[in-house]
């Protein structure tokens, strides 16, 4: 299982919402962060969120125990299962 | 978070000091327009061997102020060799990385994007241009070095604070004050915390929120 959080403000919206495009990602809430989540990897494009790069490097909240980040740069964010 | 009782008011001012109080006073009150509001005179005494000096400050908005001591008769070897990056009052070698460098700076609020430009206009046509123009993550910064090399930025919000950034912020805080007291913290492992508290206290955070109302 892979779970990571993302603060919902307007910034972020773009990030949950290209996650959410991929049928096997679950978007759900815990309070005011998006809970992302997947059986596998939560892949990201960059590109699609048109965040800019101050918004997209900051913009994860927490990743949960049994998942890693292995992959956060200027094209993709992929978080995978440990 | 905290029950102990918010009683300050703001920076009354911060202190720097300064060998050339010409281009200082250039730069903040003839370029940037930051009228001069105090200043002392003062012959040196003490138990050191204190030089006379002045001290004199500038109004930065919101009754919050900038001052400058000029020690006469001190040159710039009082702060020991010059260094190849910093400004005269912290001075590092070659080897020291930028971003640590420009680490420590004072940001200036300005109320929106009209008035951060009208001070890039000021600066722009002054000896002292904007050097960089950032859209962070919430906010828009200019940037230049005052005469004695400070770093200089003016700021402004491109959206109010939510309340949810407040959380957010005490939940990293605590995250990393329990990362940093295990060996080797990583930034993995304060998201990997932070989830935690997410978990432990978004959603009681939210609730509290709505029933608040």
């Amino acid at each position: 299982m892979t779970t990571l959080y993302i603060l919902d403000v307007p910034e972020n919206t773009p990030v949950a919402k290209v996650a959410a495009e991929d049928p096997s990602v679950t978007v759900g809430r815990t309070g005011p962060y998006f809970e992302i989540s997947a059986a596998g990897a939560i892949v990201v494009d960059r590109r699609a969120t048109g965040c800019r790069h101050a918004v997209w490097y900051s913009a994860v909240g927490g990743v949960a125990r049994d998942s890693r980040i292995t992959q956060h740069d200027k094209d993709a964010l992929r978080v995978e299962p440990t | 978070m905290t029950e102990l009782g918010h009683r300050v008011q703001g920076v009354d001012h911060v202190a720097f000091p300064t060998f050339d109080p010409a281009a200082t006073v250039r730069f903040y009150r003839d370029v940037l327009g930051f009228p001069v509001v105090h200043s002392i005179c003062a012959a040196g005494w003490g138990p050191e061997d204190h030089p006379d000096f002045i001290h004199f400050f500038f109004d930065i908005g919101n009754d919050d102020r900038i001052a400058f001591f000029y020690y006469f008769g001190a040159g710039r070897d009082i702060g020991g060799e010059p260094g190849v990056k910093g400004d005269v009052y912290a001075r590092f070698g070659a080897d020291v990385p930028e971003f640590f460098v420009r680490s420590r700076h004072l940001a200036i609020h300005v109320d929106d994007e009209e008035d951060l430009l009208e001070y890039r206009r000021r600066l722009d046509a002054s000896d002292w241009p904007v050097e960089m123009q950032i859209q962070h993550e919430t906010i828009e910064s200019i940037y230049t070095h005052d005469p004695n090399g400070y770093m200089f930025e003016i700021t402004r919000a491109m959206r109010p604070v939510t309340p949810q950034e407040d959380l957010d912020a005490n939940l990293t805080i605590d995250a990393l004050i329990d990362v940093v007291s295990e060996p080797e913290p990583t930034f993995g492992k304060l998201l990997a915390r932070k989830a935690e508290l997410i978990v432990e206290r978004a959603a009681d955070w939210e609730l509290a929120q709505e029933t608040g109302r």
